[in-house]
This record gives structure tokens, C-alpha cells and sequence, in this order.
């Protein structure tokens, strides 16, 4: 079976980049607001949990699991494609890892929008 | 004039087809000045005929001495042994090739590569009838950095993308993409972009720098390849 792919890893190259960018702004506000970095605070549920209930640190989140679980998995369809030279090898591992991340973004998300303090 | 004990890798393929190859030691009493071609050279007059070794021009024009001297790639011809540092030195041909024999090297999938990039200048409006293409100096200095490349294949022997995925054109042949594609008499980006832009092109580096580290003549693909990508990216967006 042949493995249909158009772009020539250009998006693949692209959004690394882009989601790696925006890893590295997610993060650093993570850091300064969760764990009220450098000067540290502190993470009782009473203090987190309002927080985690706003609607402005869902999209946050939200956006975090994205960037960070397409950067990951990207990640390591890159590495593969490095790796694994079957062509149908290449598409099943390409689908394993489509459907790993759907259930971690589904698990995710159950996590974060429904959140009440 | 000091001795040295030179590993040197053999490999035999009516003797050792099967085999990883062997490694057969040599006491070599160097002279003043002797690079590692002297040395190889020394060997196979004076001690062992059967050493088999790539040479032209013994002067680091040619290319033809690309080989992986106590680990890292470089000419043998511009290799001093002093500036080695070490008493041993060990001497392989370049990874990532096939072995032909001892330190030769099969170079027919790195020439695939390089004649699938088109290296070569591509024009579509005829030339001016009275001179040659002339080329502002600016434009000229562009190039530099790039047209120094003898095809020795120190780079991409040394690159591990290039290890893992034979199909990947390497920094060699993408830093004479580079070449071509920054001339500014060249009229042929849209037929090489079709080549480069591919997952076994420029997408596919890791940015190792293992390349640069690697060239004998201090060139850097990892740059050039930069250079394309921005390129194929201006093209896209
Ligand atoms: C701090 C922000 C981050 C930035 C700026 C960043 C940047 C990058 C870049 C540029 C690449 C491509 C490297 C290449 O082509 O060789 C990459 C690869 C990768 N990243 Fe990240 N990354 C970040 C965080 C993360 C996180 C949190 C994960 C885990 C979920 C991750 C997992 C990976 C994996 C698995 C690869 C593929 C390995 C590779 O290509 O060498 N990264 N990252
Ligand atoms: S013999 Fe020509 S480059 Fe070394």
C-alpha cells in the first residue's frame, strides 16, 4: 500500500517550529503564573483551582495540550521517517500515532474544559 | 622524525566479503612535515603493496583522499601527522558508503544525489552576444563559501541523517543546490525546487553541524541548507 503524502515534510518541518515557539511562551508564562516563578508559591488546590476554572486559563490550556502533543508526536513521526523506511510500516505507525494523540487530546480536554473549583 | 603506529581498517572483498573488515597495524617512522598521505603513501612503496587508498593530487584540490583520520573526516593530503596530536592514529574509509576495498569507497549513490540537484548553471534568456553573463561583485560574493566544494564527501559521510536515511541528498549536494540556486545568472530554482523540496531534501536535516565540523575546506552546508529553506519558504507562503 502506498502512502499518500504531498507536502515533502514541509508542514511537518513548519509546525515543529511553530508549536516549539509557542512551547517556549506557554511555558514561561506557566512557570511565572502556576509556579509564581522566581520567587515560588503557594500551589494549594484553594489557590489553583479558581484559577483553573476561569475560562481564559482553559483556552490556555487547552493550547498547551494541543502545541504540546502535536510537537511531541510530530516529534517523533520525524524521527521515524528518519528510521523507518517501509513505506507501510511508515503509513501504520503514521495512524498509531493519529489516533494516540486524538486519545490524549479527548483525555485532556475532559480534563480541562469541564473543571469547576 | 618520530614513529607512529597507524590502525588502519582492511577490508579484502575476495578475502573478507562477509566480514566487517579487520584492522592491520603499521610502525611508520615519519618524517618531518608528512601528512597522512605520505604516510599512506610510504606504506603501500615500502611496506605493504596491498593498501588500497584514493590519491590525485596530493595537494587538496582533487578530493580523492576524503577519509576518517582518529575519527573525524578530513583530506588525507591535508592532514599533517604533528597536528594530530596523537602517537596512534587510527584511519578509516568514510562511513556511511559502501567499502570497496581497505579505504576506498563507493561515491556512485553520493553522485546520484549530486546530479539529481542539477548542479549546474541553468539559463533560459539567451547570453549577451558581445561578453559573457557578467555578475555584479555583490552578487559574486554570494557565493563564497559555497564554490570551494571538491566533492570529497567528508560531509555527508558525517552526517547521521544522512546514516539513517540513504535517500537523503546530504549537505554536499544541497550546498551545490546552494550554489547554483544563489547565482543570480541562474534561471533554474523552479526545476530544482522540485528536488530539494522533498522529505529526503531540506526538510530532512536535523542541523547537526556535524557537515561543517567535518569539511576539510571549512565550508558550511548547514547554512547553505538554511538558505534553501528560506528560499522554498518564500516560494510557498
Ligand atoms: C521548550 C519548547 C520547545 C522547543 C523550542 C522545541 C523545539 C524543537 C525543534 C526545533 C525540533 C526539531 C528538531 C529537528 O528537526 O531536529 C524539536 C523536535 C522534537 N521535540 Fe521539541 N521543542 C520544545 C519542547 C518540546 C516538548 C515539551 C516535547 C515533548 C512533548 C518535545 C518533543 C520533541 C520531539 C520528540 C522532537 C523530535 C526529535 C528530533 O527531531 O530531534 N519538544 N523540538
Ligand atoms: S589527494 Fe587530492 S585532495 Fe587529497
Amino acid at each position: 500500500m502506498k502512502f499518500p503524502r504531498t507536502s515533502g515534510g514541509f508542514y511537518a518541518w513548519l509546525f515543529q517550529r511553530l508549536t516549539g515557539i509557542l512551547l517556549v511562551i506557554l511555558l514561561l508564562i506557566h512557570f511565572a503564573v502556576t509556579h509564581n516563578l522566581p520567587k515560588g508559591g503557594t500551589l494549594t488546590y484553594a489557590v489553583v483551582a479558581p484559577r483553573l476554572a476561569t475560562a481564559t486559563w482553559k483556552v490556555f490550556d487547552l493550547m498547551f495540550l494541543v502545541c504540546a502533543l502535536f510537537h511531541g508526536l510530530n516529534g517523533v513521526w520525524m524521527v521515524i521517517q528518519d528510521y523507518v523506511h517501509s513505506e507501510t510500516a511508515q503509513m501504520w505507525i503514521y495512524y498509531g500515532l493519529c489516533t494516540l494523540g486524538l486519545i490524549l487530546l479527548i483525555l485532556g480536554a475532559i480534563t480541562v474544559i469541564p473543571f469547576k473549583a | 622524525m618520530a614513529e607512529y603506529l597507524f590502525r588502519i581498517f582492511r577490508y579484502d572483498p575476495e578475502k573478507d566479503e562477509g566480514t566487517k573488515g579487520r584492522v592491520q597495524e603499521y610502525k611508520v617512522d615519519v618524517q618531518e612535515g608528512w601528512t597522512l598521505l605520505d604516510v599512506l603513501v610510504h606504506i603501500k612503496w615500502f611496506m605493504d603493496g596491498t593498501l588500497t587508498f584514493r590519491r590525485a593530487c596530493s595537494h587538496g584540490i582533487c578530493g580523492s583522499c576524503g577519509m576518517t583520520i582518529n575519527g573525524k573526516n578530513g583530506l588525507a593530503c591535508e592532514t599533517q601527522i604533528k597536528d594530530l596530536g596523537t602517537q596512534v592514529i587510527t584511519v578509516e574509509p568514510l562511513r556511511g558508503f559502501r567499502v570497496i576495498k581497505d579505504l576506498v569507497v563507493d561515491m556512485e549513490p553520493f553522485y546520484d544525489k549530486l546530479y539529481a540537484v542539477k548542479p549546474y548553471l541553468i539559463t533560459y534568456t539567451p547570453p549577451p552576444s558581445d561578453r559573457e553573463r557578467l555578475q555584479s561583485p555583490e552578487d559574486r560574493k554570494l557565493l563564497d563559501g559555497k564554490y570551494e566544494c571538491l566533492l570529497c564527501g567528508c560531509c555527508t559521510s558525517s552526517c547521521p541523517t544522512y546514516w539513517a536515511d540513504k535517500d537523503f541528498l546530504g549537505p554536499c549536494a544541497l550546498l551545490k543546490a546552494a550554489k547554483f540556486s544563489l547565482d543570480s545568472r541562474d534561471e533554474g530554482w523552479a526545476e530544482r525546487v522540485n528536488v530539494i523540496d522533498d522529505k529526503h531534501g531540506i526538510w530532512r536535516c536535523h542541523t547537526i553541524f556535524n557537515c561543517v565540523e567535518a569539511c576539510p575546506k571549512d565550508l558550511n552546508p548547514t547554512k547553505a541548507i538554511v538558505e534553501l529553506r528560506r528560499m522554498a519558504l518564500r516560494g510557498r507562503l
